[in-house]
């Protein structure tokens, strides 16, 4: 069926003409101040925004239908796919997400259209533009020739066939007769990744896109400012919508973390890989923003910062975009999007809105015009010598092209700087050291110093490719050795800021509140320690600021206005986060693995007495190997493998492993006990998915997962045959006399098609252990042959074969029935699990902060918006 | 002078030494006789090195024995061949992998890896589903 992609194609071309109209439209009404053109422009707006709607119903159809002509369907979804993993499927792919994103931005373009007011028009043209680059991200179209070709977007109404043509000449099809009929081989999709099948997969991504929209309502905000002259009318509404971005982001980040803790098996929340940092970075920026905004509102101080920073935080979404989705971070990140060839639109993209910036921040229509041209050249320039640029100096070709675009870029960006600061900067008297914005100004300074830590490392495969190093990705610990330091100034200055008055402020109260912070945060730090048990200095130092960041700004509700508890948003908010922060100091440097083990040591890892040398030992050995029904003791628990439990299909893949924890009283009376399963998933395309099982506490969760078991291990082939002639109820042995076996009974039984035949049920023993076999013998008469069904165990190491049955002669009782029964052995294996268990101490306060910071921030946004609606 | 600059210069030497000592610290990658050599000056630094799994020699892992012992041969992007340690379970997309990037010490007579990184090509790969 065609229509239906022919149709969506038909939205996203109707979406990206109606969004450039808009913007078109809505940028005259801004310039000219015409009420018809704004109308006009808001009109195509809403034709954009049910474009978007229409083509999210249409390829929400295509998946729901298991319409497998259409690639997007098949590559991200299968039969067996349940409905809510269809709407994470929709995400899975570059473009669904793209699409995600734009549905957000129309969803924020139509409350702006409502509620901007006077600012529509600018801020409209803005969010159309934006709105414009990325529909051109799905458009899908296609032209060249076989030298070169140019790709616009990628379209999620491209064909199967399309996309796959190798697909149609593919043995496999044997009975299909061509291209026609290819889609009777396709009754089954490719399937959602195994890892994406998770609850949290669908709402994270959500989540963050709307973190991710939220962003460029502040940026069209401060584009509009400098386009319209105005001063500090944009800070108000920046403000609101700069809370909600922080808010929303920080919720989508930390979901992120969550999914990653139950379904991945890296053992926690945050591994500091690119595609985290990448939305990390515009939530620094957006929360130093805010604060920014904050003082422009309250003082009229640092307006430059305030509109670099929120046009910073938009940049960086759209190079978090770009680093995710053009392949550039290889194998520096676990999981990023596939390559679909669009970096060089991607990087468009982001120019274009710096460009955007730039041209805000320039006021004459001549600067104006020629920043545009010299743009457009270079982009047509570079495209034609990339297209075009023959063969034989590709090398210097790039060369030259990647070098004048850095000082182009550098040049173009200094300008902007220097055209921005001079515009905004305003006559004042120094700051005083007591008052509120310079010290919030340094906590924003700080955030900005974490960012560049977090950009240059992120970067690192960027300028590998830009500059020729080859650097390999920052570790989790050069990021943490970084940003433990810089994180606790900020936390500083998040408890006592808000102490300080604007402007000034009176020493001697101040000192009188802050030595009260200082002192009850020292007693609460010592005593919670005696739980949690931290001795290195400078954790302590960390625990101490946190807990000051919680109790200093609990203590501040005192001197706010009872009545306005919704103006407690900024303290509740800010103590959620030292909440946050004490979780993750805690669950990090308490966590400890259960599992450790001493194993074989490496003769490097000794001292000359062939003694465990320990300042040598730089391996963790933290798996244990867990025998069925053997108890082992894991930290307090003593954890017993019982039992593997099938997943519920008929060929499923997926293994449970029942393990038992059973914690003991000092007098031997059972304390706790509880069930544990972590799963496995030997996926023929990923190799082992282990899928992590945790026992949550209130103050610590217990998390295991499974790295290796039994059954994945090479088996031995049987030897030491034998062939014995055996009677039911007669003993027999094998070949080595270790196994003993008795034929318990005989059983017959008629199988479906027709054939017949016995099965034997033996018994097997071996030592102390013992187990029950079903060798069958079948006979198929209508086929005049016979087969046989040997039965086997791995554990004793035995395999039975009925080879032949001697049928009693006529007149003999029959009893004196025999069966030639070959036995085979081999070394028994035992079934087991290699086992890694970690207990993660107060984990729940990560959790927990982060809601205490969502409710805060939903406070705060609320009452920015009774606020300005009152004003 | 404000206290505003004097701020910001503090920041700005903080932010560049952060970045310098950054990029000093990263390593590179390289191959098993680089860190070779380099491990002669300045035992205990961390390598990474990008290779491909020597398939015809055996892979060793008897978790009966050390569930974290995993042993097998490497060769480099230069053709140098070389025993690798891994003291962890023994990660199941290891023979698939076209290349892998291994991170840890280089000792005399082996590279002791503290973590792998599997690049397959089947990972995200599209197979036709063969339906019946």
């Amino acid at each position: 069926m065609l229509w239906p992609g022919n149709l969506g194609q038909f939205f996203i071309v109707l979406c990206t003409v109606a969004s450039l109209g808009a913007a078109w439209y809505y940028f005259r009404a801004a310039n000219k101040d015409l009420e018809q053109h704004r109308l006009l422009g808001r009109r195509l707006f809403y034709l954009q925004a049910f474009s978007v709607l229409a083509i999210f119903g249409i390829l929400f159809w295509i998946i729901f239908k298991h319409r497998y002509e259409y690639y997007y369907a098949w590559r991200h979804s299968s039969n067996a796919l349940p409905v809510y993993y269809m709407i994470s499927c929709f995400w899975e792919g570059q473009e669904g997400s793209f699409l995600l994103w734009m549905f957000w931005n129309a969803v924020l373009g139509l409350i702006l259209t409502r509620k901007a007011g006077q600012w529509e028009g600018p801020v409209m043209a803005v969010i159309s533009f934006i709105q414009l680059g990325l529909s051109t991200m799905v458009l899908g179209l296609g032209q060249g020739t076989a030298d070169w070709v140019i790709h616009v977007g990628s379209s999620p109404f491209d064909l199967l066939r399309e996309q796959r043509p190798d697909f149609l000449q593919i043995p496999v099809m044997g009975t299909v007769g061509g291209p026609a009929n290819y889609l009777q081989i396709f009754k089954d999709g490719n399937g959602l990744n195994q890892l994406l099948q998770n609850y949290w997969m669908v709402i994270h991504p959500p989540t963050l896109f709307l973190g991710f929209a939220t962003a460029m309502v502040p940026f069209a905000y401060s584009i509009a400012g400098l386009w319209k002259n105005n001063d500090r009318g944009w800070v108000s509404p920046a403000i609101t919508w700069s809370l909600v971005c922080v808010g929303i982001l920080g919720a989508g980040i930390i979901m992120g973390g969550f999914w990653a803790y139950e379904s991945l098996s890296f053992g926690g929340y945050w591994a500091w890989d690119p595609v985290e940092n990448a939305s990390l970075m515009p939530w620094l920026i957006m929360a130093s923003a805010s604060h920014m905004l904050l003082i422009s509102k309250s003082t009229g101080r640092h307006l430059f910062t305030a509109h670099l920073l929120v046009q910073l935080s938009f940049w960086l979404v759209l190079y978090a975009t770009f680093l995710t989705r053009s392949g550039i971070l290889g194998e520096a990140s676990v999981h990023s999007f596939t390559d679909l060839g669009l970096s060089g639109q991607l990087l468009i993209l982001l120019l274009s809105i710096m460009l955007l910036s730039v041209l805000s921040a320039l006021q004459k229509p001549r600067w104006q015009w020629s920043v545009i041209g010299g743009f457009v050249l270079l982009v047509i320039v570079f495209s034609l010598l990339t297209l075009f640029g023959g063969k034989t100096n590709q090398a210097q070709l790039t060369a030259v092209m990647k070098w004048t675009g850095v000082v182009v870029f550098i040049g173009v960006f200094g300008l902007f700087i220097y055209k921005l600061y001079s515009r905004t900067r305003t006559e004042q008297d120094d700051e005083r050291w007591l008052s509120r914005e310079l010290w919030m100004f340094i906590g924003a300074m700080f955030l900005i110093l974490s960012l560049v830590q977090v950009f240059s490392a992120t970067s690192i495969p960027v300028f590998n490719k830009l500059f020729g190093f080859s650097k390999a990705p920052a570790k989790p610990e050069e990021y943490n050795a970084f940003q433990l330091w810089l994180a606790m100034p900020v936390m500083l200055l998040m408890a006592i800021g808000q102490y300080f008055r604007w402007r000034d402020t009176d020493p001697k109260v101040l000192k009188k509140q802050l030595l009260q912070v200082l002192l009850i945060s020292v007693v609460l730090t010592l005593l919670i320690n005696l739980n949690f048990g931290i001795n290195e200095p400078k954790y302590l130092l960390f625990l101490l600021v946190g807990m000051m960041l919680f109790i200093a700004n609990v203590l501040y509700l005192r001197h706010q206005k009872k009545l306005q508890w919704l103006a407690w948003g900024g303290s509740v908010a800010h103590a959620g986060f030292g909440v946050l922060l004490v979780g993750v100091l805690v669950s990090s440097v308490n966590q400890k693995i259960l599992t450790s083990s001493e194993g074989i040591r490496f003769a490097s890892e000794l001292n000359k007495d062939g003694k465990v040398d320990e300042k040598a030992v730089k391996f963790n050995r933290e798996n244990v190997i867990l025998y069925q029904n053997q108890p082992v003791q894991l930290g307090e628990f003593k954890a017993t493998y019982q039992s593997v439990l099938q997943g519920k299909d008929n060929d499923s893949i997926d293994k449970y492993f029942k393990v038992f924890f059973t914690k003991f009283n000092k007098d031997g009376t059972l304390a706790d006990s509880f069930t544990l399963l972590p799963k496995t998933q030997n996926n023929p395309k990923m190799g082992l998915l282990a899928e992590p099982s945790t026992r949550h506490f209130i103050s610590r969760d217990i998390f295991t997962h499974v790295n290796y078991e039994s059954s994945l291990e090479k088996k031995e082939p049987f030897s030491d045959f034998k062939e014995t002639v055996a009677a039911p109820g007669e003993t027999f042995l094998t070949e080595s006399g270790k196994v003993k076996l008795r034929i318990d009974s005989v059983k017959r039984f008629n199988s479906e098609d027709g054939a017949a035949g016995v099965e034997l049920r033996i018994t097997a023993i071996r030592l102390q252990d013992s187990t029950v076999l079903f060798p069958k013998f079948v006979v198929n008469l209508s086929r005049n042959d016979f087969s046989s069904i040997p039965s086997l165990s791995s554990e004793l190491g035995v395999l039975t074969d009925i080879i032949n049955i001697e049928i009693p002669e006529p007149g003999q009782s029959a009893d004196q029935v025999r069966f030639l029964i070959k036995t085979g052995e081999r070394s028994p294996q035992k079934n087991y699990i290699v086992i890694k268990a970690i207990e993660f101490p107060w984990i729940n306060l990560v959790w927990a902060g982060t809601i205490i910071m969502v409710v805060g921030f939903t406070m705060a946004v609320v009452y920015r918006v009774k606020q300005n609606a009152a004003a | 002078m404000k206290p505003l600059h004097i701020i910001l210069l503090i920041m700005a030497a903080a932010g560049i030494g952060a970045v310098v000592s950054l990029y000093g610290n990263t390593t590179q990658y390289i191959a098993f006789k680089d860190a070779q050599d380099l491990a002669k000056e300045n035992p205990g630094k961390e390598y990474h090195v990008v290779c491909t799994l020597n398939k015809q020699k055996p892979i060793l892992y008897n978790p009966q024995k050390d569930p974290n012992y995993l042993e097998f041969w490497a060769v480099d992007s230069l053709g140098k061949e070389m025993k690798v340690i891994y003291g962890k379970p023994k990660p199941q997309d290891m023979e698939r992998s076209q290349k892998m990037v291994l991170i840890g010490y280089q000792e005399a007579e082996y590279f002791r890896a503290n973590s792998i990184l599997s690049k397959c090509p089947s990972k995200y790969n599209e197979e036709p589903v063969n339906n019946r």
